[in-house]
C-alpha cells in the first residue's frame, strides 16, 4: 500500500505542542509586561543553552543566516577580506560575506562526506583570508579538529556554520562551540526547530559576544536606549519563540536520539548498496548530526521518480555548487573546478529522517530504496524497530 | 514599557497600577477568538514562516493600502535594507534622508552599502524640509528617502519636485504611517516604494518583529521577494517546494513568522477603529494640553482636505525642561519615550560622515523638547485627564517654586 511521507513533516508539532504554544501566546499578548521582543524568555532560552553548550554566550536573533552575518560583522569581515567557505552548500555561506562587500573564496568537498575538505581549504588561504568558515552537512560535522589547527597556524578566525548540526559531537565537543564563533538555526525543519524563524550566535569569545548582542538591535548597548554605536542590524528574538523553545528544549535530546537509531536503522539497510551505486553516509554517533539523511546516488534522478512514485518525498541539496550559481560566478575564479561538489550535485538524494516517522515508515523508505536495486539485491531486508 | 509593580499587594503580584507608554493586552483580549481562528490554521497548515497567513496578509495590506504589491518580511528595518537594494542602489551612492527619525532611517542606507546624507526637518510635521533637502544633494546623492513620522506624513509634493529637479529616486520610509494618505494615495506608495513596520506599538503591532515592502513596481516587488529568500527566484511564499530555486541574486533571510502574520491579519480588521480611537484620544490631549504652561508645541496636522489622512501612531509634544517631566511623570508611574534625543547625525555610528552641531537646528530642537505620551487604543479618556492632570502639576509645581524663591 502506497504511503503520502513528505520530506518534512507539516505535523511537526504534536498535540500537546499547539495547547502549549498557544498558551503562550495568549500568556505573552496578555503579559502586563507587554514585551514581545528580547525579554526574559529570551535571557533564559539563551541561557539554557549557554550552560547545555558550555559556551561564554549565546546571543539568540532572527535567523541562521542573520547570527552568521552578525558573527562576520563582530570579526570585522569587510570590503578587501576573503572568507574560505565550502563550494558545496546552501546559499548564505557565500551571500552573508559577499553582502559585507568580503570576497567568497570556495574549497573544494571530501568527496564522501561532503563537507569541506581541509587541504583544499589550506591551499586556497592567502594574505587577505580573514576567516575559515567550514559548515557541517546534512548528517556529517566538517573536520574541526584540522580547521581550529589551520586556523591557529594562520592567525585567522574561525568561524563554524553549524546551523543544521545543534546535538552533534565531536571528540567530545559539541557542535557550535569548535570555533571562535559558532551559528544554530532554528527554523521549523532543523533539529531543534522552532514555530517560526529563528537562531543564534555561540561563542567562547566575550568581546564577540558583545559586539554581537550590539550589533542584533541597532548598535545600542542596552543600556541606554537611542544611543547607537555601531551601524546595527535588526535581528532580534521573539518571546513567543524562546517561550517555545523553552517548553521543547527538554524533549530535544530524545528527538535527536530518534533521528540517529533511524540514521543507524537507514545505514545497515543501505551499507551493502554501496557497491551498487547507492552510498549512505559514513555510520555511527562520532560528528554525526542528522538533520536530513543524504544518499549519493548514482542514478539519482531516478531513484527520486520511484520515491516519489511510492508517496516518499525525497529532496536534492543542491543541484548546482555555490560558486557556479548565478548569483556568485563573479566569484568564481577562471577555471575553476570543484569535482567533489560538481559529482554531490549530480548524486545527493535526501531522504526522510523526521523524529516522528514510524518505524513502519522507515522500514518502507528503506524497502523503496533497496528495491530499486533489485536488480542486485544485495539488500539486508529487516525491519526497523 | 517597564513593569510597573504595586509594591503594597505582594510578592507576585504583577498588576499596573501606572499608566504604560504602551499596551495592546486589552485589544488583544477582544481579538483572540479571532487571533485563535488564524492560529489554527497556521497549525492545520504546518508552516509556520513565509508560509499561508503571510501570504494572505500581504494580499490584505495590498487591498488596505492600494499598492500593487506587499511583500511581508522579518521587520521594518530588512524592509527598508530590502527596498533599497530593490531600487538599485550601489556601494556608496548616497541617500538624503532626514537628521530627526529613527536610526533605521539612516542604517537601512548604510546597511544596504550606500552613505546617508542629512538633511534638517519641519519643526511642525517633523519631517525632512525640502529646502534643507535640496541642500544636501551631491554629485553622490541618488536616492531620497523621507519618514513620516508620528501623525502626519512629509510634504511630498515639494520633496518630489525636488526629487525631479536633482534627478533623485524617491523611497519612503513609511514604517509609522500605515492608514496615513495624502491626496488618496498610502504613504509609501508616492515614490518607487516604501515601507511598513509592525513593531508591537506601531498602529498595526504584532507579538514580535514584523515588517513589509510596499511598491506598485513589479520589478522591485520580485527583487524583494527574492531577497528576502536567499535570492531564490520565483513564487516561495506559500510554496515550500521554492526552496530549489537557483539563487539568482545575492540575497539574505527576512522571511515573516506565520505565527505574526495571523495576530496581524486579527488587528487588521479592525483597524480604522483603531485609528478613530487614537484620533479621538490625540483630540483629547490635545484639547486639554493646548496652551498649557510649560507647553511648547502640541501636533498640527498640516492638511485638512478630505483626501489626506493623518493618523496618531504617537501623540508628540514639545515641552519646557523635557527631562525634568519625563522623570516627574515617571514617578507617578506614567511612562513616556523620548523620541528621540539625538539627531541621527549626531549618533556614535555616524561619527565618521562629520556632521557637527548647529548644522540642524530644528533636529536638535526637536531632540531637545520632544516626548511622546502613551496613546493606544486601549488607553480611556481618564487615563489621558490623569497624563494630563499629571502634566500640569509638574509645571504649576515648579512656577510655584519658582515663584517663591
Amino acid at each position: 500500500m502506497n504511503r503520502e511521507l513528505p520530506f518534512f513533516p507539516p505535523d511537526q508539532f504534536g498535540d500537546d505542542d499547539r495547547a502549549e504554544l498557544t498558551r503562550l501566546i495568549r500568556e505573552i499578548g496578555l503579559d502586563p509586561d507587554q514585551r514581545f521582543i528580547l525579554g526574559t524568555f529570551t535571557r533564559q532560552f539563551e541561557e539554557l543553552l549557554r550552560e547545555q553548550l558550555g559556551a561564554k554566550d549565546v546571543i539568540a536573533c532572527s535567523s541562521g543566516t542573520s547570527a552568521l552575518t552578525l558573527l562576520l560583522r563582530a570579526m570585522e569581515v569587510g570590503p578587501g577580506d576573503e572568507v574560505i567557505v565550502p563550494a558545496f552548500g546552501c546559499a548564505p555561506l557565500a551571500a552573508t560575506v559577499v553582502n559585507l562587500g568580503a570576497t567568497p573564496v570556495f574549497a573544494d568537498i571530501v568527496e564522501h562526506t561532503m563537507v569541506m575538505d581541509p587541504d583544499e581549504a589550506q591551499r586556497l588561504i592567502g594574505p587577505r583570508t580573514k576567516v575559515l568558515m567550514p559548515a557541517h552537512m546534512f548528517s556529517v560535522m566538517a573536520d574541526m579538529p584540522r580547521f581550529a589547527e589551520i586556523a591557529r597556524q594562520h592567525g585567522i578566525r574561525l568561524l563554524e556554520d553549524s546551523a543544521v548540526a545543534q546535538g552533534g559531537v565531536l571528540g567530545g565537543r559539541q557542535a557550535g562551540t569548535w570555533g571562535d564563533g559558532g551559528v544554530f538555526s532554528f527554523v521549523q525543519v532543523k533539529t531543534f526547530g522552532t514555530a517560526g524563524e529563528g537562531g543564534a550566535v555561540v561563542t567562547g569569545d566575550a568581546e564577540l559576544g558583545t559586539a554581537v548582542r550590539m550589533l542584533r538591535n541597532h548598535g545600542q548597548d542596552g543600556k541606554t536606549r537611542f544611543r547607537h554605536h555601531r551601524i546595527g542590524e535588526n535581528s532580534r528574538f521573539d518571546e513567543i519563540q524562546a517561550a517555545f523553545q523553552i517548553h521543547r528544549f527538554p524533549g530535544l535530546a530524545a528527538r535527536l536520539e530518534r533521528r540517529a537509531r533511524i540514521a543507524e536503522y537507514y545505514h545497515s539497510r543501505f551499507a551493502p548498496l554501496a557497491s551498487h551505486g547507492v552510498l549512505p553516509p559514513p555510520p555511527g554517533r562520532e560528528g554525526r548530526c542528522y538533520y536530513v539523511y543524504c544518499l549519493l546516488a548514482r542514478r539519482r534522478n531516478e531513484l527520486r521518480d520511484v520515491l516519489a512514485q511510492r508517496g516518499i518525498r525525497t529532496h536534492v541539496y543542491y543541484p548546482k555548487p555555490l560558486p557556479l550559481q548565478r548569483a556568485f560566478r563573479a566569484y568564481a575564479p577562471t577555471g575553476a573546478r570543484w569535482p567533489h561538489a560538481e559529482q554531490a550535485c549530480a548524486r545527493i538524494l535526501a531522504l526522510p529522517i523526521y523524529p516522528h516517522l514510524t518505524d513502519d515508515d522507515v522500514t518502507y523508505i528503506a524497502d523503496a530504496v533497496c528495491e530499486f536495486q533489485e536488480d542486485t539485491n544485495p539488500c539486508n531486508p529487516s525491519r526497523m524497530t | 514599557m517597564e513593569l510597573v509593580t504595586d509594591s503594597h499587594s505582594g510578592a507576585g503580584s504583577r498588576e499596573r497600577t501606572g499608566i504604560p507608554f504602551f499596551t495592546q493586552s486589552r485589544g488583544f483580549e477582544q481579538l483572540w477568538p479571532h487571533i485563535l481562528e488564524n492560529l489554527d490554521r497556521v497549525f492545520d497548515n504546518g508552516k509556520y514562516s513565509h508560509g499561508a497567513q503571510v501570504a494572505e496578509l500581504e494580499e490584505r495590506l495590498a487591498i488596505y493600502t492600494g499598492a500593487r504589491y506587499v511583500v511581508g518580511v522579518n521587520s521594518g528595518t530588512d524592509a527598508l535594507v530590502l527596498l533599497l537594494r530593490a531600487a538599485g542602489l550601489r556601494p556608496g551612492d548616497g541617500v538624503v534622508v532626514p537628521a530627526f527619525s529613527f536610526v533605521a532611517t539612516a542604517s537601512a542606507p548604510a546597511l544596504a552599502g550606500g552613505v546617508p546624507q542629512f538633511a534638517d526637518i519641519d519643526p511642525v510635521t517633523y519631517a525632512m524640509d525640502a529646502g534643507s533637502m535640496e541642500s544636501a544633494v551631491t554629485a553622490r546623492s541618488r536616492f531620497a528617502m523621507p519618514a513620516h513620522l508620528f501623525c502626519q506624513m512629509a510634504d511630498m509634493v515639494r520633496l518630489e519636485s525636488v526629487c525631479s529637479r536633482r534627478g533623485l529616486t524617491m523611497l519612503e520610509d513609511s514604517a509609522e504611517a500605515i492608514g496615513m494618505r495624502l491626496a488618496g494615495i498610502h504613504a509609501g506608495l508616492h515614490g518607487r516604494g516604501g515601507v511598513l513596520s509592525f513593531f508591537p506599538s506601531k498602529t498595526l503591532g504584532a507579538l514580535g518583529d514584523a515588517g513589509a515592502v510596499l511598491t506598485d513596481d513589479p520589478a522591485i516587488a520580485e527583487l524583494v521577494s527574492a531577497l528576502r529568500h536567499h535570492g531564490r527566484g520565483g513564487r516561495t511564499v506559500d510554496n515550500f517546494p521554492g526552496i530549489s530555486h537557483e539563487t539568482e541574486i545575492v540575497g539574505m533571510n527576512s522571511k515573516m513568522d506565520d505565527i505574526q502574520a495571523a495576530v496581524l491579519l486579527a488587528k487588521l480588521a479592525r483597524l480604522d477603529e483603531d485609528i478613530a480611537r487614537r484620533g479621538e484620544l490625540a483630540a483629547a490631549y490635545s484639547e486639554r494640553l493646548s496652551g498649557m504652561a510649560g507647553i511648547v508645541q502640541v501636533p498640527t496636522t498640516a492638511s485638512h482636505r478630505s483626501a489626506d489622512r493623518s493618523v496618531f501612531y504617537v501623540y508628540l509634544v514639545e515641552v519646557e525642561k523635557r527631562d525634568d517631566l519625563v522623570e516627574f511623570l515617571a514617578g507617578r508611574g506614567i511612562e513616556t519615550e523620548t523620541y528621540y534625543p539625538t539627531p541621527l547625525p549626531m549618533q556614535p555610528c555616524f561619527a565618521n560622515l562629520g556632521y557637527r552641531r548647529g548644522q540642524f537646528p530644528h533636529a536638535e530642537a526637536a531632540c531637545a523638547r520632544a516626548v511622546a505620551l502613551p496613546l493606544y487604543p486601549d488607553l480611556t479618556v481618564d487615563e489621558v485627564d490623569r497624563v494630563c492632570e499629571t502634566i500640569a502639576e509638574f509645571y504649576l509645581g515648579s512656577s510655584l517654586r519658582q515663584g517663591a524663591s
